[in-house]
């Protein structure tokens, strides 16, 4: 407790904020733990906090469940051994706990609620259940014998009825403060921040106050330039507040995606992508109090009643108590006789263990089994086939033909397996793809410098492309042609929404905005294709290299505080991390390809949510093509050499990029290659492109706008379409489909089929004894992998909650978001279109090392060590001697005992998935298994 | 009848039987598949368009563009009758095309916006409701028949800014915009009654070729037409809907409020035009409604930070234009002017989406910060008058809260005073199932 009430009042806003969405402008998606301030309470217990918190759903429904129940996805043995780890005890003669959740699980018990409880019963399905006499007579002593209990409430969500006063004007001040030049005229005195801003706005005189807000200007007159703290807390005193801490928290939580891109900007302004604004959590709450204190003083109690609130209703409480009992001891086969005979405290203990296990309870037991489900479905045959492939490495194992880096994303995991299939000699790893080299980079056609590096990283290192000398002019021409583009493009921009100027492009030159309208609509691909050639025509491209990448460094830039470049020191070390984390230490093949990735799409307010994580939301192409500059460098080579790693001079790396929209693979600086390596080239290249349509095809499979058809070059053309059209809301599917990360050799997984479902880390922990690689590995990819899939967990059970709902009627809204419609709160989260074919999961993480090695590196890092004994991940181990696998329990790690049935074996893995929409398990593919 | 007519009846009739038979399916529990819909959208489309090119080349033979169809009469009530009438001439044609060419294309758009959305079926079903609704208002050849559409146009724009019906914010602004749309249609009722009674006819042929409306009675006709207008083309001091009527799914956004919706009362204005333009009263009216409006729209859109409503209040100033131009008598220049704005505005709302893509290209192919925008005639007004026309202009004029307390308020008044104190409706108690237990247990 502070004494100070201002240092009070600033603790206590500092803390709720904690509670606040924590994304930034949407331009710059990052994925992360919705709930990351639950993150000390264990994952059960923390969504359930959350949900009554925030009003949101912690699992999916128990019907949802029930559904997967009846289609296999859960089965009883994953009940039952759940329940088996549940603590137990006996609640009367003959019933244990056990046996009385189990029943109530499956067979099950129905849901019941206060408000139609009675109607149930009178003429709906549980009058249909007591019409026989037994059950009459068993139904009529439950509700004789139930006790009155008080029924645990949630706040209805819409029962602050001056909200709908206040809302309207606040978020169009928010708005417009935030705005990053999208209105004309951007909002006068925003440099006083937001408070400063709003008095000097809201003092004017006007005609008509607002509805409901008589006296604002008056208010805001009155506040006599005072702080935000000031003004925070002589309102406090005015409004009468008993409980500071719950009043701020509501208010703080009535709008939480304003409330919470305050806070971002205030702790991060440099996120703000175009105009930086002073903003304050403090001056937001002060506005909105002020606000608040006025409609109050109005007294008028705005358009609607509130709705939502629901009269107490105690006889529909002890009804619904009375049926949930009625259908728990229906399916124990209860009889009215016995429960008769059980004494007074025998009831009490009965109907207590009954209660407590409410909706909320069996759905936290269903979704356990939801996920042991998922937890055998991937480890068995894993297990199973690490057991067939016991020699590992393999002994004298041939050169492979070319090695390919991707990234660990799971997307990457079907090209990369195409790839095998249609290149058994390529072997392929996954690193997070920004490769280790955290840098800010600047491409010919930015205008500014971004971190390509995840976001806990600060990159201390500045890289620019810059052109080669011959084509230095090119580049003049093209950035001045691209400046007058821009130009031309701004002010037909502006001039369209104005009224004079509008005027000249709607009344006289409108009628030629046709032939984009309907080429756009109608042939988006042949538009894109079209602008494209405009594009290569009018600006013409210099080649490029990246500056500085392969020369020593220069000097420190001033404003950034940057070094430009590497050092052959710094270089050396990124390279040999990378290959070491990898296990690629020999046996280099002569063409060794590193993709980056991103994606491109339009019509898409969320298109950064599906580039790369590692390289901080942006696309890393420049990544995998600076590594490979590095890793040319004969110093470099030297260097290696000097470390044991002893890359034959042959061997030449090339960088790429990997679009995971349009499955373009593009590969870079391909003139400096030596012309010893073109049928290299010409080689994998060949089979990428087999690899990329291939791939397109996979994700295909999930569309149903593509007409099945095994020809692979259509669903390229399908999926390229998809990244040209304005009106496609899923150009991808993301990481929707994420639900488990292997940290190990590929060669233990080989040939098996993943479903894109996998993030696939590569790591060799018999060339890393002191685990230093493995500490490195999963300090990045479990804050990464996590992230992803608890945000996707979260948006997709509780979409509206959590997530922002479908994307049909989002607005943009000041380039830093989006709301529905014209005024709403700031939606944040992932849209349904991203999370629909989700499988809400914990991640699984198969980590290629022992239990003892795993718990001792996880313990290191403080934050993997809470999110493990948390348990919002789920961590197995694969033995790299024997293959044995351990699954990570509270109580330990427990050997895997595989579930008998065979994995299936096919040939390909379009075999496998061809005319199938759903989740697949894994199969065996054999075309993939490789040839060593 | 002749060709020409057929036709013209076939592509109006052709959306209004898309509608008949896909809510019949629907309400038969038929669960439509989407390529079901789809198929027969492209159908109704492919039957709209051809007949519409048709009619065309078949009027261009003939020299002369127009073409009237007589149906008979719906029903006759003493002397007055209600006469099924379709008329298409130079006015209505190109308007007819534009819509036939817009909406279709926001249909191909919309298959695959609202791909796998629980509301496909009933996007597609207010879809075709409004088009006929449209091609109704377009082609009617009287005003009795032109009401028709114009209630349909009105009633389907209301359901799909409703579209997302879970949640309260578009069903809230959905009352208002139909609160609005009610009201405004009393001028479009009062204008009509009063042409029968003054003219005995509200047929364009009868009524405009005779002259029947002179000196006052024409002035009250028109001014309530403008009424009706201004309802349906947002003008002043009716603007406030607008908007609101941003919640919708943004195709339907671009149909209704960037191309064909809006423009029907500027349509309505050109249709009556003799009326209009018969005395210098109305037709100053309707240059000050529209000169008022295009200020408003502009100021409004100024301070707006919003993709969609920021186009929404655009297209205001222009919709304000357009009533200037019809009342200063620039037919030709109106019809152009709402032509070129309608489909500039389509593709304006189609892609709001990727606005944030688009701001991304600009910026980095300028090389740095955009131009500084607001420093035009800007410029030149005083700082203190600048932050007043902010305020003024960020709370849209303060409209809403003006209707608000002169209007909405005073009428809500009334009605809870004519109706009288309310009795709290009794708290519904399980009783009934209650007394099913008691029995069970004597």
């Amino acid at each position: 407790m502070h004494h100070d009430p201002r240092e009070h009042v600033a603790h206590l806003v500092g803390h709720l904020a904690h509670y606040l969405p924590a994304q930034g402008p949407i331009g710059v998606f990052i994925h992360h733990n919705t709930l990351h301030a639950f993150e000390n309470l264990p994952f059960e217990e923390g969504v359930v906090a959350a949900a009554r918190l925030y009003g949101t759903e912690p699992f999916m429904s128990e019907a949802a469940y029930r559904r997967d129940l009846d289609r296999g996805r859960i089965q009883a043995r994953d009940l039952d051994t759940v329940l088996a780890e549940e603590p137990n005890e006996p609640i009367i003669a003959g019933l244990d706990r056990r046996t009385l959740r189990r029943a109530m699980l499956l067979p099950g018990v129905r849901e019941f609620d206060t408000g139609t409880v009675a109607w149930r019963l009178a003429e709906g399905d549980l009058a249909t259940s007591v019409r026989p006499l037994a059950a009459r007579a068993l139904f009529d002593l439950c509700v004789k014998r139930s006790s009155d209990a008080s029924e645990e409430r949630r706040p209805a969500a819409s029962a602050r009825p001056l909200d709908n006063i206040v809302h309207p004007l606040l978020i169009r001040l928010c708005a417009n403060y935030l705005d990053q030049g999208m209105a004309y005229w951007p909002m006068p005195n925003r440099a006083l921040g937001f408070l400063g801003a709003v008095r000097e706005l809201m003092s004017q005189p006007v005609f008509f106050a607002p509805h409901g807000l008589r006296g604002v200007a008056e208010a805001f007159r009155r506040q006599n330039g005072q702080d935000a703290t000031a003004v925070l807390l002589s309102l406090l005193q005015e409004l009468q507040v008993e409980d500071t801490e719950e009043f701020l928290r509501d208010e703080l939580l009535a709008l939480p995606g304003w409330a919470g891109l305050f806070h971002r900007l205030e702790e991060e302004p440099e996120l703000a992508p175009y105009q930086h604004v002073r903003a304050s959590l403090l001056d937001y709450l002060a506005v909105r109090v002020t606000l608040l204190a006025v409609a109050t003083n109005d007294g008028d109690e705005g358009e609607l009643p509130a709705v939502g609130a629901q009269r107490a209703n105690p006889e529909g409480a002890r009804l619904a108590r009375a049926a949930l009992l009625f259908d728990a001891l229906s399916s124990l086969n209860f009889t009215a006789d016995r429960l008769r005979s059980l004494s007074a405290t025998d009831f009490a203990r009965l109907e207590r263990e009954v209660q407590a296990c409410d909706g909320m309870e069996r759905r936290r037991l269903f979704h356990l089994a939801y996920e042991r489900r998922h937890e055998t479905e991937i480890l068995s045959p894993i297990a199973q086939h690490r057991g067939e492939a016991v020699t590992l490495p393999p002994t004298d194992e041939a050169r492979p033909t070319a090695q390919v880096f991707f990234c660990i994303d799971e997307r990457e995991e079907s090209i990369r397996r195409h790839l095998e299939e249609v290149a058994p000699t390529v072997r392929t790893f996954g690193a997070a793809g920004f490769f280790g080299v955290a840098m800010h980079f600047t491409g010919i056609d930015d205008a500014h410098g971004a971190a390509l590096c995840p976001v806990v990283v600060k990159p201390g290192h500045a890289i620019a492309e810059q052109p080669h000398a011959a084509d230095e002019h090119l580049l003049g021409v093209r950035k001045a042609r691209r400046r007058i583009w821009s130009q031309i493009s701004h002010a037909l921009y502006v001039s369209s929404r104005s009224l004079v100027r509008g005027w000249v492009s709607t009344a006289l030159l409108g009628l030629f905005s046709l032939a984009p309208l309907i080429t756009r609509v109608l042939a988006p691909r042949t538009a894109g294709r079209l602008r494209e050639r405009l594009h290569e025509a009018f600006f013409p491209e210099p080649r490029t290299a990246l500056a500085f990448a392969s020369q020593e460094k220069v000097a420190g830039d001033p404003h950034h505080e940057l070094d430009l470049g590497f050092t052959t020191q710094e270089k050396i070390d990124r390279v040999s991390g990378l290959l070491r984390g990898a296990g690629l230490v020999r046996n280099f093949s002569r063409i060794i390809v590193v993709l980056g990735h991103g994606s491109t799409s339009l019509n898409n307010p969320h298109e950064s949510a599906h580039d790369c994580g590692a390289c901080g939301g942006r696309r890393g192409g420049p990544n995998g093509r600076i590594f490979a500059a590095m890793a040319n460098r004969p110093g470099v080579r030297a260097g290696l050499k000097a470390m044991g790693i002893e890359v034959p001079e042959d061997t030449w790396f090339v960088g790429g990029y990997h679009d995971t929209c349009s499955d373009l693979v593009e590969l870079y600086d391909l003139d400096a290659l030596p012309a010893t390596h073109q049928g290299d080239l010409a080689t994998i290249r060949g089979q990428l492109d087999r690899a990329r349509a291939l791939d397109a095809h996979e994700r295909s499979r999930r569309f149903e706008a593509f007409e099945e058809s095994r020809d692979a070059n259509l669903a390229l053309l399908h999926v390229e379409e998809r990244a040209e059209h304005l009106a496609q809301p899923r150009p991808e599917y993301g990481h929707c489909t994420n639900a488990v990360c292997y940290v190990g050799r590929r060669d233990s997984l080989r040939g098996l089929f993943l479903d894109r479902r996998a993030f696939l880390v590569s790591y060799d922990a018999t060339v890393d004894p002191d685990d230093t690689f493995l500490k490195r590995q999963l300090g990045a990819v479990i804050l990464v992998c996590s992230g992803i899939s608890l945000e996707y967990y979260f948006s997709f059970v509780d979409n509206e909650g959590y997530g922002c709902g479908t994307k049909l009627p989002h607005n943009i809204t000041g380039l830093v978001g989006v709301m529905n419609g014209h005024a709403s709160d700031l939606r944040t989260g992932l849209p349904w279109q991203m999370v629909e074919i989700h499988e809400p999961v914990r991640i699984l993480f198969v980590i290629e090392t022992t239990p003892v090695r795993l718990e001792a590196t996880i313990l290191s890092n403080p934050y993997n060590a809470n999110l493990a004994k948390h348990r919002w991940i789920r961590l197995a181990t694969l033995d790299p001697e024997t293959g044995a696998v351990h699954v990570r329990r509270d109580h330990g790690y427990e050997p895997f005992v595989p579930e008998a049935s065979g994995t299936p074996v096919v040939a390909t893995s379009m075999d496998w998935y061809h005319g199938k929409r759903k989740h697949l398990p894994i199969a065996k593919i054999a075309a993939g298994a490789g040839k060593h | 009848m002749e060709t020409s007519a057929i036709l013209l009846c076939l592509l109006v009739a052709a959306p209004g039987l898309a509608f008949l038979t896909l809510s019949l399916s629907w309400l038969l529990g038929a669960e439509l598949p989407e390529h079901w819909v789809t198929r027969l959208t492209r159908l109704t489309f492919a039957v709209s368009g051809g007949a519409f090119t048709a009619l065309v080349v078949i009027l261009a033979m003939q020299g002369e563009f127009r073409v009237s169809a007589h149906l008979g009469d719906w029903f006759r009530v003493h002397h007055y009758t209600f006469p099924l009438v379709l008329l298409s001439d130079s006015l209505s044609l190109p308007m007819l095309g534009l819509t036939i060419l817009l909406t279709s294309l926001i249909a191909a758009f919309s298959k695959t916006y609202l791909h796998r959305e629980a509301g496909f079926l009933r996007f597609y079903l207010q879809l075709h409701l409004y088009f006929f609704g449209a091609l109704l208002v377009l082609a009617a050849g009287s005003f009795d028949l032109l009401i028709g559409g114009w209630e349909l146009v009105g009633i389907s724009s209301v359901l799909l800014i409703a579209f997302f019906e879970n949640r309260t914010g578009p069903v809230r602004n959905a009352i208002r915009v139909f609160a609005t749309y009610r009201t405004c249609d009393i001028g479009l009722l009062v204008g009509v009654f009063l042409m029968h009674r003054w003219a005995d006819t509200a047929t364009y042929s009868d009524l405009f070729s005779a002259g029947e409306l002179h000196g006052t009675e024409a002035i009250i006709v028109a001014l309530a037409l403008l009424f009706a207008a201004s309802g349906k083309s947002a003008q002043l001091p009716f603007s406030g809907w607008l908007p609101r009527a941003m919640e919708g799914p943004t195709p339907s956004s671009a149909i209704f409020y960037g191309a064909i919706s809006v423009h029907l009362g500027a349509y309505l204005l050109l249709r009556a035009e003799p009326i209009l333009l018969a005395s210098p009263v109305s037709a100053t009216c309707v240059v000050l409604v529209g000169g008022l409006t295009a200020m408003y729209g502009t100021l409004s859109s100024r301070t707006c930070s919003d993709a969609k409503t920021n186009l929404a209040l655009a297209a205001l100033s222009q919709l304000g234009l357009i009533f200037v131009e019809i009342g200063l008598g620039l037919t030709t220049l109106a019809l152009f002017h709402m032509i070129g704005h309608a489909i500039v505005r389509t593709l304006h709302f189609l892609r709001a989406p990727s606005m944030l893509h688009d701001f991304h290209q600009l910026h980095s192919a300028a090389g740095g910060p955009l131009p500084v925008t607001g420093e035009h005639y800007d410029q030149w007004l005083p700082l203190r008058l600048r932050l007043w026309l902010y305020r003024f202009a960020m709370d849209r004029g303060h409209l809403d809260h003006l209707i608000d307390r002169c209007f909405a308020d005073p009428l809500q008044r009334l009605s809870s005073w004519l109706a009288g104190p309310v009795a709290a409706p009794a708290p519904r108690t399980p009783q009934r199932a209650l007394n099913n237990v008691a029995e069970g247990l004597d």
